[in-house]
């Protein structure tokens, strides 16, 4: 009895984003020499994951509106508050964000250069993430938005490729270009909801009630969707994406830039659909028509790619087209397709990315032309990379397939035009991922050096993606829980 | 002037008198630490008297006012004179300057600071802005080794004498058409209309052109790359903050006091606002040394300062207070930095000097990095507060067309600031060895970067503050 009411009172939401900033602390502080700052962060991250958990399984059966809340007042003069919420959504984004990035903090174990800092950056990171999909007033989110982009400007700038400098900061500028339209937007809607009610705040609960023209709708959605679209990124305002995935830090961690534009969808779904249903509703099929246009021009752009991370870049910006196309579809079932395809693919993706970084480490390149026969000398890691290449199009039984399938048959029960020719991109989708495939894994042995198979660390960061690949194929209804009801109150909520 | 306003000036007073004992002291005695620690203990000591005596009387011989804002400033002038002075001692050892002339030019700019601040005429306006100006003439030249620092003296000595040309001519004209000096007074005059209301207008326009010199908007800003660049690093330290911040505090009375008469002056405003924020911006793009790239960035800064006063609005003032409080700390941190790199006039100045540095000295890597972010208003230090308050005061003023081009301006600053972030901590294995900086400016460096920590997260204190003294 105690222990439940001990369990109700902790600050949770607070926890998970004062623990990794604690660490991150921590970990800049930490001996160089030593490998103390890896245990930090593994220590932080596996917390954090942890707490993650316990509230996944006690919130579980979901619920409508939110699951925990908490709230203080920050910033009087502006009516700013220090308020989170968390409810079936951000549940299910925050279990994947603290999982992959305990993933991420294992697959640091190698760094030795500047660690400490590496390390510290990538937990700052994760105070960032979190904190997008907790945060419930604007300002805030706006703060974690930002903070978000730092760490991943140092970590691109300072631990990318040949090309690193320019592609931090045009990663930098492009993001940073986004977000402040958004600033001006939800300054403008804050002075405009002020002025109505006499109640200045910057909370999203009180904001959606803003009486708005069509137009004022329409020009702050711009704001805010300039932000989310250049972070998702949706075509055309997708160029940043293939040089900062492409010059990633060497090290194999995971694929952070993918961690990253889930939070474009995720704003989306939180932030400008609810405050803007008619100018959404108004959008909806531009929207549709882009994410095809997406789909389509990414696929191809992946099968023109030599460059193996580029080309993961193209087909993230492809799947990303298809999880938009679920929201255009404005459909339940398509909806929640969507949100479990940002699942599926940040863990697919994530781990293709990892690969591609161990196979680096072994080869020395990652270009398509130079590679081939990797079956014959290393099969396990061949057999997981064929796992992983199979989820990412779509193979039934794995995880893409059930997000997929759940997009497709919901968007074909509004728009069967835009389901059909998704369809087709599909198959596009397997035709880049089995070219990979065949000339990665197949084909001549052309290594004259001996490559070694997947080390015990090695398998002990694929092997839980593994597991998580064939779970979320086979059986993705506990994720699928507690999305049911915060999807049935976004679509409730507009015309 | 009768004793009451004798005490409301004490701070001042303390200022002057303990620069002039200095002055005599340091004729006979040469040595540097008591000197410039005197310089910093009178520094003090106003910053002391300035919180805690309360002044008896609103207004000094009709020319200063003795309010609460004049206060405030008088006591962050003091404490940035304090700032900068420990700051220059190891500069002053160095480079055998004469410590006592040195710390009372400092403590005299510092009073000039206080005045201009707290100015409710045209004359206190003229009399705190040189004041402190013909103290930075000799400041910025005072080493006379150094060839830079000379070139950057002469070219201070002349614009500022052409801005001094422009102010007394101004305030010349602004007397002949509305037969006062008193602020208000002569605000009136401009917006009764009449017969000399054209000269009263061209008298305003002059005093601006003048403040443009001072806060180097464009297209006045000319001379300060370059005399940032030359000048020594502690003195340019108080030349940013102090000597900017006085007169766009004064600027922030003038439009705080005044009734709102500036309808034919905005559009000039406005024009200067946006030169000043985009031409800035583009310039601190192509810069290669860190002085220089500091020097744009504030005339950026100084841009993004008018939008607030632009607003004439409660709001926008607040703002701009925040805005330049936030901007003082910053810079003088930053400078403070370089300082605190450099050995016997040898200082990291051109990019490529700084490659590495972050990972040789990681604490004053971080408290840069810090700092820089503040300066390109990034989230959660305060640099993001004082551009969210003034985007806020001019969204609300129905500015959006400013406040997008001041985004423009600071998205175009984000990439210099970053450039810089990056060349910090580009690995680099023949990074040179650095001064590791003194106890004294390893605490000025914490303090300021403590300063944009706290009122980033916490800016509610000095809003309230703010909200308080604004007259």
């Amino acid at each position: 009895m105690t222990l439940t009411a001990l369990f109700s009172q902790m600050p949770w939401l607070t926890l998970l984003l004062a623990l990794p900033l604690v660490g991150a602390i921590l970990c800049m502080l930490a001996d160089p020499e030593e490998r103390t700052s890896h245990g930090l962060a593994l220590v932080t991250t596996g917390l954090v994951f942890a707490i993650a958990v316990g509230l996944f399984v006690v919130y579980s059966n979901g619920g409508g509106g939110w699951l925990l809340q908490e709230d203080a007042a920050w910033i009087t003069r502006y009516g700013i508050r220090y308020s989170l919420g968390m409810d079936g959504i951000s549940l299910v984004m925050v279990l994947l964000t603290s999982f992959l990035l305990v993933i991420a903090a294992l697959a640091a174990w190698p760094v030795r250069r500047y660690a400490p800092q590496f390390l510290g950056l990538l937990l700052l990171l994760e105070t960032g993430l979190l904190g997008i999909f907790l945060a419930v007033d604007l300002v805030l989110f706006y703060l974690f938005w930002e903070i978000m982009l730092i760490p991943l400007f140092i970590m691109i700038g300072l631990w990318g490729g040949e090309q690193r400098r320019q592609a931090a900061i045009k990663f930098f500028l492009y993001a940073l270009a986004g977000s402040l339209a958004m600033l001006i937007a939800l300054i403008s809607l804050y002075l405009l909801h002020g002025d109505q009610t006499g109640n200045y705040t910057f909370l999203l609960t009180e904001l959606v009630n803003t009486e708005l023209s069509l137009t004022q709708e329409l020009w702050l959605f711009a704001g805010f969707m300039l932000a989310f679209a250049i972070k998702t990124p949706l075509v055309p305002f997708h160029t940043w994406l293939p040089d900062a995935h492409a010059e990633s830090p060497e090290s194999g961690v995971v694929d952070l830039t993918g961690l990253l534009i889930k939070t474009g969808i995720f704003g989306m779904i939180r932030i400008a659909f609810p405050l803007f249903p008619a100018a959404t509703h108004q959008v909806l099929p531009l929207l549709g028509v882009l994410a095809l246009v997406s789909l389509f021009h990414a696929a191809w752009g992946a099968y023109r790619q030599q460059d193996i991370k580029r080309l993961f870049a193209y087909s993230s910006i492809s799947h990303v087209g298809l999880i938009l196309l679920g929201l255009a579809a404005w459909q339940v079932t398509a909806l929640e397709g969507s949100i479990l395809l940002m699942l599926t693919n940040a863990v697919a993706t994530g781990a293709l990315f990892l690969l591609v970084a161990m196979i680096r480490q072994r080869t020395g390149t990652c270009q398509l032309g130079e590679l081939s026969g990797l079956w014959g000398q290393a099969p396990n890691l061949s057999a997981l990379f064929l796992l992983f290449a199979l989820s990412s199009l779509g193979l039934p039984g794995l995880a893409n397939f059930a997000g997929e399938i759940l997009v497709l048959i919901g968007t074909f029960q509004t728009h069967p035009v835009w389901a059909s020719l998704a369809m087709v991109a599909v198959v596009f989708a397997a035709a880049y991922i089995l070219r990979l495939v065949q000339k990665v894994i197949w084909g001549p042995d052309c290594g004259a050096r001996l490559l070694h198979d997947l080390t015990p660390r090695e398998w002990l960061i694929l092997a839980p993606l593994a597991i998580l690949v064939i779970w979320l194929g086979l059986y993705p209804a506990p994720f699928l829980t507690p999305l049911h009801e915060p999807v049935q109150l976004l679509l409730g909520g507009l015309p | 002037m009768n004793a009451m306003e004798l005490i409301a000036l004490t701070p001042v007073l303390i200022l002057t008198l303990g620069a002039t004992t200095l002055l005599m002291v340091g004729a006979w005695h040469k040595q540097v630490i008591p000197l410039v620690t005197g310089g910093i203990i009178v520094a003090l000591a106003a910053a002391g008297a300035a919180l805690l005596i309360q002044p008896p009387v609103a207004e000094i011989a009709g020319m200063f006012g003795s309010g609460p804002y004049a206060r405030f400033f008088t006591l962050f002038w003091a404490l940035s004179a304090a700032l900068v002075l420990a700051l220059s001692i190891r500069y002053i050892h160095e480079q055998t300057i004469p410590a006592g002339e040195y710390t009372s030019l400092v403590l005299f700019a510092a009073t000039g600071m206080a005045l201009l601040s707290s100015a409710t005429s045209l004359v206190g306006i003229f009399l705190g802005l040189e004041a402190f100006t013909l103290s930075f003439y000799i400041l910025i030249a005072i080493n006379r080794h150094c060839d830079f620092s000379a070139e950057a003296g002469l070219k201070y000595l002349v614009m500022g004498a052409v801005a001094t040309g422009f102010m007394a001519f101004g305030i010349g004209l602004l007397y002949a058409c509305s037969g006062s000096f008193h602020l208000p007074e002569a605000l009136h005059g401009l917006q009764t209309g009449g017969a000399l209301r054209p000269w009263g207008l061209l008298g305003w326009g002059m005093l601006l052109v003048a403040i443009g010199f001072k806060i180097s908007l464009v297209p006045f800003h000319l001379w300060t790359p370059d005399v940032y660049q030359g000048a020594p690093t502690p003195v340019v330290s108080f030349l940013a903050t102090g000597s900017k911040g006085a007169v766009a505090a004064a600027l922030i009375g003038l439009f705080a006091s005044g009734p709102s008469g500036w309808g034919d002056m905005t559009s000039l405003l406005w024009i200067l606002a946006v030169l000043t924020m985009l031409v800035g911006a583009l310039c601190a793009l192509m810069q290669t040394h860190i002085k220089r790239l500091l020097a744009y960035s504030s005339v950026v800064h100084m841009g993004t300062l008018l939008v607030g006063l632009l607003c004439q609005s409660r709001d926008g003032l607040t703002a701009g207070v925040f805005y330049v409080v936030v901007y003082c700390i910053a810079s003088l941190g930053s400078f403070a930095l370089i300082a605190s790199l450099a050995d016997h006039g040898d200082e990291p100045g051109a990019l490529a000097d700084w490659r590495g540095l972050g990972y040789r000295y990681p604490v004053r890597g971080g408290v840069l990095t810090v700092l820089l972010l503040s300066l390109a208003g990034m989230p959660p230090t305060a640099g993001f507060m004082a551009k969210f308050a003034i985007f806020h005061a001019a969204i609300q003023a129905d500015l959006l067309s400013l406040a997008l081009l001041g985004i423009l301006a600071s998205l175009i600053s984000f990439a210099f600031y970053l450039k810089v972030i990056l060349t910090l901590f580009t690995p680099n294995e023949a990074v040179a060895e650095r001064h590791s900086g003194t106890g004294l400016e390893h605490t000025v460096l914490a303090i300021c970067v403590t300063g944009v920590l706290l009122f980033g997260v916490v800016p509610g204190l000095l809003f309230d503050l703010i909200g308080r003294i604004l007259p």
